[in-house]
């Protein structure tokens, strides 16, 4: 477990790394100045710029650029905004945090959703019930998440007025915004109408959690019933039953943990799928997260944004899965006995 | 199986608990959200000529000398009590109000009263090259170059502490109208000092402190700008403690932001969904006159729209009252020039040219075109009350040019950086439009001909013929409005003849809002105003 952790762990750094030398040539082909696109200062502001200059090396060779360049990324100097001149990094943190908020409760809500209703499906194999399931699954599965988001507007807030549609709570409660999570900074702030504040802000989110949730959990879904349906026909199974177990004993002692583990290796992919939808969701729902924030700059051609927000969300994506698969390695020792007897 | 129901359950639960909305509470009743189209440049009009910058800041965070009255078509004292001119109206002497309080903040806390030190410090900023602040935050201020006040105004001093001196360099019959402006704003010397000091002069304009009715809170681009009331406010305070822009650059968004309540007031609702809103008792929509032209403007620095005979060309080969119908959905009237007919110095004659494509094909053959040619229309990415939908304006346009052999492509780019690109003069041409700061006829054709307005970037033409300027500084200079009146006629003949730009529609400014809201004022001249909005909370049955 150890080598196999250490191995993942270096290639992740191997990963990012690769990944600073993409953002670093970026800025050689992006349009204009490599130096303004990385550190945000124009040269029209002749002294910052040659300020910049000496920091950033950009007086010497490209490889020298390069260190400087790794050496401002990892201590958290990103640059400024062309647009704000604000730090990208100190700006980013609350956007981050309104972002991982809305992907950790759209994917709890997916696994919420979509395990049970596999195993139902499993459980009514070839019936009635496990088409309609399916059948739901796969046409939520196939709608494009814009066009859902739109759909749901239209219905839930614009039809029946359930539901804002922008933001992540009133503007007019006056909440200072901390991690970014929504619900945390209510929590963490000192405002009065602290049950009221809660109450709105869930009433913003749950509509583009809802959106989001879909998409993984239909996938978790299909994902759950067959990989059940492939351990209710293994032999251990069928020995079980003929021991005379319970039913539910072997579904919930033998069956489950095992059919757990297709499932398992999934929710890396799940959330890169959900990452990507996230970016088109937050610009629908005007969340100020990442996603928004890195179309905006795209728009802006705000380079120094842009780059922050490309390596934040990839990062995370990598992270995540890197996570996923050493969780996989560690809860299911024969995934690691096949890796090692690859390699 | 259980679990199943609890995991249907779940969604369903969230809409059971959240549906009964969060009403009644009273930092909802007590505040108002107005969905505004785009984030401001600065907080300071002084800096800028954009709408969304002038509303953002203008009529809520400061306070001029005086104020122009629409109603009663005069001027009405501000931090001014009066003001009495000397010497034939080269020098002016205001009396200030001594109980003009300055905002207190989070970062700046006044110690005196407003004085005539804050008056000399806001006017030298743009208008001493000296001043230290004058370089700050780019140095540039559009409307006081390009309406000249920067010329005209030789000297501004304190008298003593409530007395302000301004001396001219000639007599101007729009001095008075230029300082009723919402760019003629008052910041505070004291702030300023206090900024230098520290070494931040450049948060002058980011985290703004004036006199009026409104406090800046904070602001979150593309998110909002938070403000709150003054409560030292030298007029009644308002009566909402708190306003919030909700920034929302998308109109469709717009509509339905004001649909499900979130926003309170929008400004540019969309032209086709006004008869939709209009229906509703929730909402309402209200126009107000706005002073303003639409027009397209030709690099005419740029071949062949140097060659006024190709200008005059794609002037008769666009069709402009289908360009009423279409994009304003009649709700414009169709320019006959550049003033508007609410201006004084409107004259009644049509001086535009009428939809001919014959006419224009023949002036192309004239101009060495017969085959036509290929360039660029510039469309703006944002409603203005003058343009609602410049992109369907410049499909048009060039649908109309397809028929005379004349190939446009159409570009477009995010807002800022638009405005940014044509101020570079990086255009061939441009759908864009102006709104009048204050009501005198000089303030359309000063900014948008002048050889002044070249470097502020305002003439989109690039279009400069110093006898223009003559004619312009002549008319200014005259005092009697019936000869003024006359020359006007005679500049419009002008712009007719050599068409630098060609105009196309004067709008009207539209905002909606929900049935609640009351007393948010639209003047026609300047900015948006919130300072007796309120809104009516109906007692609980």
């Amino acid at each position: 477990m150890i080598r196999y952790s250490f191995r993942r762990l270096a290639l992740l750094v191997v990963t990012l790394w690769l990944l600073t030398v993409f953002l670093f040539a970026l800025n050689y082909f992006f349009p204009g100045d490599p130096l303004t696109n990385m550190s945000g200062v124009r040269a029209s502001n002749p002294e910052a710029y040659q300020q910049q200059v000496v920091a950033r090396n950009f007086d010497q060779s490209i490889v020298m650029q390069y260190v400087s360049f790794l050496g401002h990324f990892t201590r958290g100097d990103w640059g400024q905004s062309l647009t704000t001149q604000r730090d990208v990094f100190a700006d980013l943190m609350p956007l981050l945090g309104a972002t991982l908020e809305l992907s950790l409760l759209a994917m709890i809500l997916a696994m919420v959703l979509g395990a049970p209703l596999g195993l139902y499906a499993a459980g009514q194999q070839r019936g009635a019930m496990d088409r309609v399931v399916m059948g739901i699954s796969l046409s939520a599965y196939s709608i494009p998440v814009f066009w859902l988001a739109q759909l749901f507007i239209l219905l839930f807030a614009v039809k029946l007025g359930w539901t804002p549609i922008s933001g992540q709570l009133n503007p007019l409660f006056n909440i200072d915004v901390r991690t970014g999570a929504i619900l945390i900074d209510i929590l963490l702030s000192d405002t009065p109408y602290k049950k009221a504040a809660i109450a709105d802000a869930i009433n913003h989110l749950w509509l583009p959690v809802i959106v989001l949730a879909i998409m993984p959990a239909t996938m978790l879904l299909r994902v759950m019933r067959n990989s059940m349906l492939e351990v209710l026909q293994q032999n251990y199974i069928r020995a079980a039953r003929a021991r005379g177990l319970s039913e539910s004993r072997i579904l919930w002692l033998h069956a489950l943990p095992n059919a757990m583990q297709p499932v398992v290796r999934q929710l890396g992919l799940m959330f890169s799928i959900l990452m990507s939808n996230i970016i088109v969701l937050e610009v629908i729902f005007n969340w100020p997260g990442m996603g928004s924030w890195l179309v905006k700059s795209i728009y802006e051609r705000d380079y120094p944004v842009m780059q922050g927000g490309l390596f934040t969300i990839a990062a995370l994506i990598l992270l995540v899965n890197v996570l996923v698969e050493l969780f996989h390695a560690w809860r299911y020792p024969q995934v690691r006995k096949e890796l090692y007897a690859e390699h | 199986m259980n679990v199943l129901r609890v995991g249907l359950l779940l969604p369903c639960l969230g809409v059971v608990a959240c549906s009964p909305a969060t009403e009644n509470v009273a930092p909802l009743q007590e505040g108002i959200v107005y969905c505004s189209e785009g984030n401001p440049e600065s907080f300071n009009p002084q800096l800028g000529t954009s709408g969304t910058t002038i509303d953002a800041s203008a009529a809520q965070l400061y306070d001029r000398l005086l104020d122009y009255d629409d109603d009663q078509q005069q001027f009405v004292p501000a931090l001014a009590t009066a003001w009495q001119a000397y010497d034939q109206g080269t020098r002016y002497r205001f009396t200030l109000r001594d109980d003009v309080a300055f905002h207190h903040t989070a970062w700046f806390e006044p110690t005196r009263a407003m004085t005539a030190d804050d008056v000399v410090f806001s006017f030298a900023r743009w208008l001493k090259p000296h001043h230290p602040y004058h370089p700050v935050n780019g140095g540039n201020y559009p409307f006081f170059t390009a309406s000249g006040l920067n010329h005209l105004i030789e000297d501004v001093r304190a008298v003593d502490a409530h007395t302000v001196e301004f001396v001219l360099s000639q007599s101007d019959s729009s001095f008075l109208a230029n300082l009723a402006t919402d760019f003629a704003v008052i910041l505070s010397a004291e702030y300023g000092a206090q900024l230098l000091e520290q070494g931040t002069p450049q948060q002058i304009d980011t985290r703004p402190i004036g006199t009026g009715p409104f406090v800046f809170e904070e602001f979150r681009k593309d998110v909002m700008i938070r403000y709150s009331r003054h409560e030292q406010y030298w007029r009644e305070a308002p009566k909402i403690k708190q306003l919030v822009y909700s920034i929302t650059p998308n109109a469709n968004k717009r509509m339905l932001k004001m649909l499900t309540g979130e926003c309170d007031v929008i400004p540019y609702p969309l032209v086709e969904e006004l008869a939709l809103l209009d229906k509703g008792d929730e909402i309402n929509v209200s126009s107000t006159v706005n002073p303003n032209i639409a027009f397209w403007a030709f690099n005419t620095e740029r071949p062949p729209f140097n060659d006024p005979l190709v200008r005059r060309a794609l002037a008769y080969a666009v069709n402009r009252a289908a360009i009423i119908q279409t994009v304003y959905n009649g709700n414009a009237r169709l320019a006959t020039g550049i003033l508007p007919e609410t201006s004084w110095a409107y004259s009644p004659v049509d001086l535009t040219y009428g939809y001919d494509p014959a006419r224009a094909k023949a002036l192309l053959a004239e101009a060495g075109y017969e085959d036509g040619f290929s360039f660029d229309i510039w469309a703006m990415p944002v409603q203005r009350a003058y343009n609602p939908n410049a992109q369907k304006m410049a499909e048009l346009i060039q649908a109309d040019l397809a028929q005379v052999g004349i190939r446009a492509n159409i570009v477009t780019y995010e807002w800022n950086a638009f405005r940014r690109r044509l101020a570079r003069d990086e255009h061939d041409s441009v759908l864009i439009g102006w709104i009048a700061d204050n009501a005198d006829p000089d303030n359309f054709f000063r900014p948008l001909l002048s050889c002044n307005a070249l470097n502020v970037g305002t003439n989109r033409a690039n279009w400069c013929q110093p006898e223009f300027d003559a004619l312009l500084s002549e008319a200014l200079a005259e005092n009697s409005l019936d000869v003024r009146k006359r020359l006007y006629h005679e500049i419009e003949n002008w712009v007719y003849r050599d068409v630098p730009l060609v105009p196309i529609a004067n709008s009207m400014r539209f905002q909606a809002y929900r049935s609640d809201i009351r007393g948010v004022e639209v003047p026609a001249y300047g900015g948006v105003s919130f300072r007796q909005s309120y809104r009516v909370v109906e007692e609980q049955q």
